[in-house]
């Protein structure tokens, strides 16, 4: 496997990042959004002014839920069609690297974008945070910027496979926004209606384990158990998680999402290009 | 150099190439023309091991190539795609520092700056001509000092100027070292003097192949006899048809015939007896044009 092939399509792909400025304005974003919700949080309450991290945690979980994964899609969605459309594609399919090494390239240098604006958009957030509430729960607010991240390459990765499955960009745009929907939003309330079909009588553990087929439940449970406050969590992840369902597994089953898409879209670009 | 065996191959229930056998030979220029959706690009995939065959093998120096070699042998290939836009917000030099590092090349190749002068290779590819665009295509094709260079109906789109500027690069190209070229096009009267031997493909069949002489030969055509008179002369029409000449017409000024090869030193003689009756005397070869169109 050629590193130096792999780095210069992945360091093309985070540069065309940074140069349009699209890491900066992502980041920007995560900052104001982390900013606002941690001050305006308790608005309810009837005072405004800065939560603690844990609190603000949770608050952002329940929303970047919706923001990283749609992000995620919309970066890689159309990955494949440029650079069919530009040609190039034909160039890197005859030239001495692999479909893995190519994949692997752009899959690395859109990971690294992501990851980078999701860490200066929270970190900068967080060290303003951190000056105004304190130092309590720095660990855990780090851990859920690591599990954002994890979130934004899984999404990623589903975004390989789709851009690989469709030719045409506006299928790969429906495509994008349903599965955007029934991550986020479908599967969700699958499960509420099952369970109201059900009566509750589907069971606890039958329950949790269609929870973590779904990677954004995962991310919720794996920000849930990092800062053990289940009353701060609302929506399903304030379901009792069960004891087996440690880090470790949530963190497998993550890796799981992340590497399953990406296998499977390098099965099919060669089926599709290579045949 | 490169041989191709019995190449098939099928897309679904569409026969897209059907037993093409075809060598390119070292240090040669091959011409591959033929009619759109004729089997070119196809055939060229194959070559370039991005189209897998249905049957048949692609050898490479008498050994048939297997998957794993076909990354070794990449890097021995330059392939400049027909259609390539390239990436507006990179400049060009850009560009040719990613292709090289995919193609693992360290050292800079010379011809580059001769290609693509430093002064372009500094400006963002966005802002390139549709000439600059082809040339910048062609340098990353020469990245790796190939030892052989596919061209895809490479001076498509470009004006006159652009046309002989490309091939004044490529011959400089190929004077500097052995290198094999094919060419494919449907430019016929571009590529005729530039092409070493010429494989004619359709309908995913390779319907001839060989040096215009050898088609000329083979395909057994005609020549074309052109006599320059003032006003139409039936004395020599009848003199062209006794010697088995045919089409025989008139057109601006000029008896215009087709003649049989075996008869072109008898007719010449006869015409030429006639000198008085004329001003002037043309005979010539078939061009690629008639050759591609003798063979369908």
């Amino acid at each position: 496997m050629s590193t130096d092939a792999i780095l210069a399509i992945a360091h093309k792909e985070l540069s065309d990042r940074l140069k349009s400025r699209w890491v900066m304005v992502i980041a920007i974003g995560f900052t104001l959004f982390t900013l606002i919700i941690s001050y305006f949080g308790t608005i309810p309450s009837g005072v405004a002014g800065f939560r603690d991290l844990d609190a603000t945690i949770a608050s952002l979980t329940s929303l970047v839920i919706y923001f990283i994964p749609i992000l995620a899609l919309t970066l890689g969605g159309g990955i494949i069609a440029d650079e069919r459309d530009k040609g190039t594609l034909e160039l890197f399919l005859c030239s001495p690297i692999s479909v893995w090494e190519f994949i692997l390239g752009k899959f690395a240098g859109l990971s690294v974008s992501l990851a980078l604006s999701t860490l200066l958009g929270f970190g900068v957030s967080g060290i303003i945070l951190i000056t105004k509430t304190g130092t309590e729960s720095v660990a855990g607010y780090l851990i859920f910027i690591i599990h954002s991240i994890l979130l934004g390459i899984i999404f990623l990765s589903i975004s390989f496979f789709i851009s690989i499955l469709f030719d045409e960009r506006s299928r790969v745009i429906a495509v994008t926004v349903f599965s955007w929907l029934f991550f986020t939003l479908l599967y969700d309330l699958g499960l509420v209606g099952l369970l109201i079909v059900t009566k509750g009588s589907i069971g606890a553990d039958i329950f949790s384990l269609l929870m973590i087929l779904n990677p954004v439940d995962v991310y919720r449970i794996l920000n849930f158990i990092s800062i053990d406050q289940s009353a701060v969590f609302l929506g399903l992840a304030s379901v009792e998680v069960p004891s087996y369902m440690t880090t470790s597994i949530l963190w497998g089953i993550s890796l799981i999402w992340g590497t399953l898409p990406l296998v499977a879209s390098y099965i099919l670009f060669k089926r599709k290009y290579l045949k | 150099m490169l041989k191709l065996n019995n190449i098939s191959k099928s897309f679904g229930s569409i026969k897209a190439l059907d037993s093409v056998s075809l060598e390119v030979r070292e240090g040669e220029v091959l011409g591959l023309v033929g009619p759109n959706g004729s089997g070119k690009s196809t055939l060229l995939k194959v070559m370039l091991g991005i189209t897998k065959p249905s049957s048949g093998d692609v050898l490479i120096n008498g050994k048939v190539l297997q998957e794993k070699g076909w990354k070794h042998f990449r890097k021995q290939i330059g392939y400049m795609p027909e259609r390539v836009s390239f990436y507006d917000n990179l400049t060009g030099r850009e560009t040719l520092n990613l292709f090289a590092k995919i193609k693992s090349v360290n050292g800079k190749y010379e011809i580059i700056k001769r290609i693509l002068s430093e002064d372009i290779q500094s400006r963002k590819v966005g802002g390139y001509s549709k000439g600059m665009r082809q040339r910048l295509n062609l340098a990353q094709a020469l990245l790796n000092d190939p030892e052989l260079l596919i061209l895809d109906e490479p001076t498509s789109g470009l004006d006159p100027m652009g046309i002989k500027e490309f091939y004044d690069i490529l011959d400089e190209v190929k004077s500097r070292k052995n290198l094999t070229v094919i060419l494919s096009s449907h430019i016929l009267a571009e590529i005729e003097d530039k092409v070493d031997r010429v494989a004619v493909i359709k309908n995913g069949e390779n319907k001839a192949v060989g040096s215009l002489e050898e088609l000329y030969t083979g395909l057994k055509l005609p020549l074309k006899i052109s006599i320059a008179i003032s006003e139409a002369n039936t004395m020599l029409e009848e003199l062209l048809q006794e010697e088995g000449a045919e089409d025989i017409r008139y057109s601006k000024g000029y008896l215009v015939a087709s003649v049989p090869r075996q008869s072109k030193l008898k007719l010449l003689s006869a015409v030429l007896q006639k000198q008085n009756s004329f001003a002037d005397l043309s005979i010539r070869e078939p061009n690629l044009e008639e050759v591609f169109f003798g063979v369908h």
